[in-house]
C-alpha cells in the first residue's frame, strides 16, 4: 500500500459516469465550488457516492484556480473556484474504512472535500502466554507438584518458593513440603455438588444489607457524582445497558503523565463543547435570523479558535442560508420566513458539538497521590473513541460501563470488569466479601458469551427447567407456555425436584447407588 | 476495526485458538462435551482479532483463555466454545 495522500469528495452517480465517459478520451476539467490550498500535493483522487465505498479512482494532473474555461464539468453550477484536471479515471470498489483523515477527523461525512491516506495496517501480536514468563523457580515448583499429581495454583507455588528461600529448605524436604501443601489444598477445595450459588448469594447479600444502612448516597471525586453502595451493586448484577453515572478513568501516556498542562490540554480535547457552552444564541423571529454571539473568554478557556466554529457551521448543511460574520458575531438568516425552520435551526445549533468526544460531558484532571501521576476522570463514557486517542495509556484506561467494555474489549474483559467493579464497590463501603463469590457471579453472568443480568431478564429467566422458572416469577405464564409447546422437564435442578418431592441433586442427594445384581 | 489492538489492554487476558487435536485431548481430559463449555460469541472483538491471525473461526472451535490476574490462583486457564450470533 502506498502512503500517498488522496483527495476525495462526494458526488452524484450521474456526475461520476459523466467523468468516466469524458476521461476516456482526454483530460477532464472538473470544477468545484471551494478552494483547495495550493500546498496540498495530491496526485490521486477518489469519489464516493454513498459515503461508504469509493466508486472511482482517478489521476490528477493539476489543480489550479478556476478560470473561464470551455468543456468543464461543474460540481455545482454557481460559484466555481477550483479546477481539477483529471487525466485518467477508472471504476473501483474500495472500502472507505481503509482510509483515515489526515487531520484526524471522521470520514463518515464527506461534505466538501477531504484529504485521506490509506490506514496503516496494524500488526497483530497475540498476547504472550503468561505461563511462559513465569519465574523459573515457581515454574519448577508447579511442574514438581504436577508430577506428584496435583495441579497447584500459581499463587501457592509462589508462596512455597518464598518459604523455601526464607527457611532454606533442602531439596528433599521441599518435595515433602509441596506434597503436604497440595494435600491440604485439596482438602480445602469445594466439594462436588456443594451449593456454591446459595453460599455466594448469602455472602454477598449479608454485607449488602449493611450497605443499605450506611451508604445510600453519592460520593466521589471533586464535583463529580459516581453511584456507590447498594445502588451500584444492583446496577452491576442487573447488567444495565448504561450505568446511572457512567464514568471513565483515563490514564496518560508516559510522556505526559507528569505534565499537568498537557493533561489539561488533553482533557479539554475529550470534554464535549457545544455552541451553548461558548456562545449565546439570539433568535430573532421578526427578521428570521439566528445570531451566535461568541464569548471570547470562554473560547480561550476551552482552547478554541473562531475559525474552528465557522468551519463546523459550514459542515452543517446550511448552504441554503445566508451566513454573515461580524467579529465575534455570526448571523444566520433564513431564506424564507418559517417559524418551524427557525426553531429547527436554533435547536440544531444548540446541540452542535464543536469539540470533544461524544457522550463525555465533563473531564476533570486530578493528581493521583498513590500512583504519582495526573489522571483524567470523566462524566459520561465512550471507551472506543477514547482508546483511539493519542496521549492516553491504552492498557490502563477504564470505564465503569460494563456493557461498553463487553462490546469493545470482549467478554473476558467484561468478566474481569464485573469482578473489579463489585469488589471496589464493596470495599468502598468497608466490607470484605471473598473474591470467589463475586467471581462466581461474574462467571455466571458471562457464561453464554454476552453479559446477562442475574434475574428475570437474564440467568433466572433462561433456566432450562419449566418448573424452576415457574417457581421464580410469573408462574402461570411459564406453565401455560410449557403446556402449549409440550416442554419436557428433565428434573435436573434443585427447585424442580423440591416441587415434585424428590431428593435434590445437592451434596449427598447427588449420589446415586446402583445395585449390582449378581446373576 | 480500530487502529488499536485490544489485546494490549490489561483487562483482556491472552486468548489462543486450540487446534483440532488439542480440542479432542482437552475434552477427553475434562470428560465433558463441547457444548458444556462456557461460550464466546463469534462477534466478540477478541475473536475478530484472532480471525485476522488464523483466518475464519467457525462456531464450535475452542478458545483457550489464560487469565493472568486471577485474585485467587494467579494464573488460571479456562476454555470457551465459539458460538455464532
Amino acid at each position: 500500500m502506498t502512503t500517498q495522500q488522496i483527495l476525495v469528495w462526494k458526488d452524484t452517480l450521474k456526475k461520476v459516469s459523466e467523468i468516466i465517459q469524458k476521461a476516456k478520451d482526454s483530460t477532464v476539467c472538473y470544477c468545484v465550488d471551494y478552494d483547495i490550498p495550493s500546498n496540498i500535493k495530491v496526485k490521486e483522487g477518489m469519489i464516493t457516492v454513498s459515503g461508504k465505498t469509493f466508486v472511482v479512482r482517478f489521476k490528477i494532473s493539476s489543480i489550479k484556480p478556476y478560470e473561464n474555461q470551455q468543456g468543464c464539468i461543474f460540481k455545482k453550477k454557481d460559484n466555481p473556484r477550483t479546477c481539477i484536471e483529471i487525466s485518467k479515471a477508472e471504476e473501483i470498489q474500495e472500502d472507505i474504512v481503509k482510509y483515515e483523515e489526515l487531520s484526524g477527523m471522521s470520514i463518515e461525512k464527506i461534505d466538501t472535500y477531504s484529504i485521506l491516506r490509506p490506514k496503516e495496517e496494524i500488526k497483530i501480536e497475540l498476547k504472550e502466554n503468561p505461563l511462559d514468563k513465569l519465574d523459573p523457580e515457581v515454574k519448577s515448583t508447579y511442574d514438581l507438584a504436577l508430577k506428584i499429581g496435583y495441579n497447584l495454583p500459581i499463587n501457592i507455588c509462589k508462596d512455597l518458593v518464598t518459604v523455601k528461600k526464607k527457611y532454606n529448605v533442602s531439596e528433599k524436604d521441599y518435595h515433602e513440603l509441596i506434597k503436604a501443601t497440595a494435600e491440604k489444598y485439596m482438602e480445602n477445595l469445594v466439594d462436588p455438588y456443594e451449593a456454591v450459588g446459595i453460599v455466594g448469594a448469602q455472602s454477598i447479600g449479608e454485607p449488602g444489607t449493611q450497605m443499605t444502612m450506611r451508604t445510600f448516597h453519592f460520593a466521589g471525586i471533586a464535583e463529580m457524582d459516581v453511584t456507590l453502595g447498594l445502588p451500584r451493586l444492583i446496577e452491576i448484577v442487573d447488567a444495565r445497558k448504561t450505568p446511572s453515572t457512567p464514568s471513565m478513568t483515563i490514564y496518560l501516556d508516559e510522556k505526559i503523565r507528569n505534565n499537568e498542562e498537557k493533561a489539561r490540554e488533553l482533557a479539554s480535547k475529550i470534554e464535549t463543547t457545544t455552541i451553548t457552552d461558548i456562545a449565546d444564541l439570539e433568535v430573532n423571529t421578526t427578521e428570521m435570523y439566528v445570531k451566535i454571539i461568541l464569548d471570547k473568554e470562554k473560547l480561550k478557556e476551552r482552547n478554541l479558535q473562531k475559525e474552528e466554529i465557522t468551519s463546523k457551521l459550514k459542515k452543517m448543511k446550511l448552504q441554503k442560508y445566508e451566513i454573515e460574520e461580524d467579529g465575534y458575531e455570526i448571523k444566520i438568516t433564513l431564506d424564507e420566513p418559517s417559524y418551524k425552520k427557525l426553531y429547527n435551526l436554533s435547536e440544531s445549533l444548540k446541540s452542535l458539538q464543536v469539540k470533544g468526544v461524544p457522550k463525555i460531558r465533563r473531564a476533570i484532571v486530578k493528581y493521583d497521590d498513590k500512583k504519582k501521576e495526573w489522571v483524567i476522570y470523566t462524566q459520561g463514557s465512550n471507551l472506543p473513541a477514547v482508546l483511539e486517542m493519542d496521549g492516553i495509556d491504552f492498557a490502563r484506561t477504564k470505564t465503569n460501563d460494563i456493557m461498553e467494555i463487553a462490546e469493545t474489549l470482549g467478554i473476558e474483559a467484561a468478566r474481569q470488569a464485573i469482578i473489579d467493579e463489585s469488589i471496589s464497590t464493596l470495599q468502598e463501603a468497608g466490607l470484605h466479601t471473598d473474591t470467589r463469590h463475586l467471581m462466581l457471579v461474574a462467571d455466571i453472568m458471562t457464561y453464554d458469551g454476552t453479559v446477562q443480568a442475574i434475574g428475570r431478564h437474564g440467568v433466572s429467566g433462561k433456566k432450562a427447567s419449566v418448573l424452576a422458572r415457574a417457581a421464580f416469577e410469573i408462574t402461570s405464564k411459564h406453565l401455560l407456555n410449557a403446556g402449549l409447546i409440550g416442554e419436557v422437564d428433565k428434573l435436573n435442578g434443585v427447585a424442580e425436584n423440591i416441587i415434585v418431592g424428590q431428593p435434590i441433586t445437592l451434596g449427598t442427594g447427588a449420589v446415586n447407588l446402583i445395585y449390582k445384581r449378581g446373576d | 476495526m480500530g487502529k488499536y489492538n485490544i489485546l494490549k489492554h490489561e483487562l483482556v487476558p491472552a486468548h489462543e485458538l486450540l487446534s483440532k487435536e488439542e480440542e479432542e485431548e482437552l475434552l477427553q481430559n475434562l470428560g465433558i462435551k463441547r457444548e458444556q463449555l462456557p461460550k464466546i460469541r463469534k462477534s466478540d472483538p477478541v475473536i475478530k482479532i484472532l480471525e485476522e491471525k488464523y483466518g475464519p473461526i467457525e462456531p464450535g472451535r475452542i478458545i483457550k483463555i489464560i487469565r493472568n490476574n486471577s485474585r485467587t490462583s494467579g494464573i488460571y486457564i479456562v476454555y470457551r466454545m465459539v458460538v455464532g450470533e
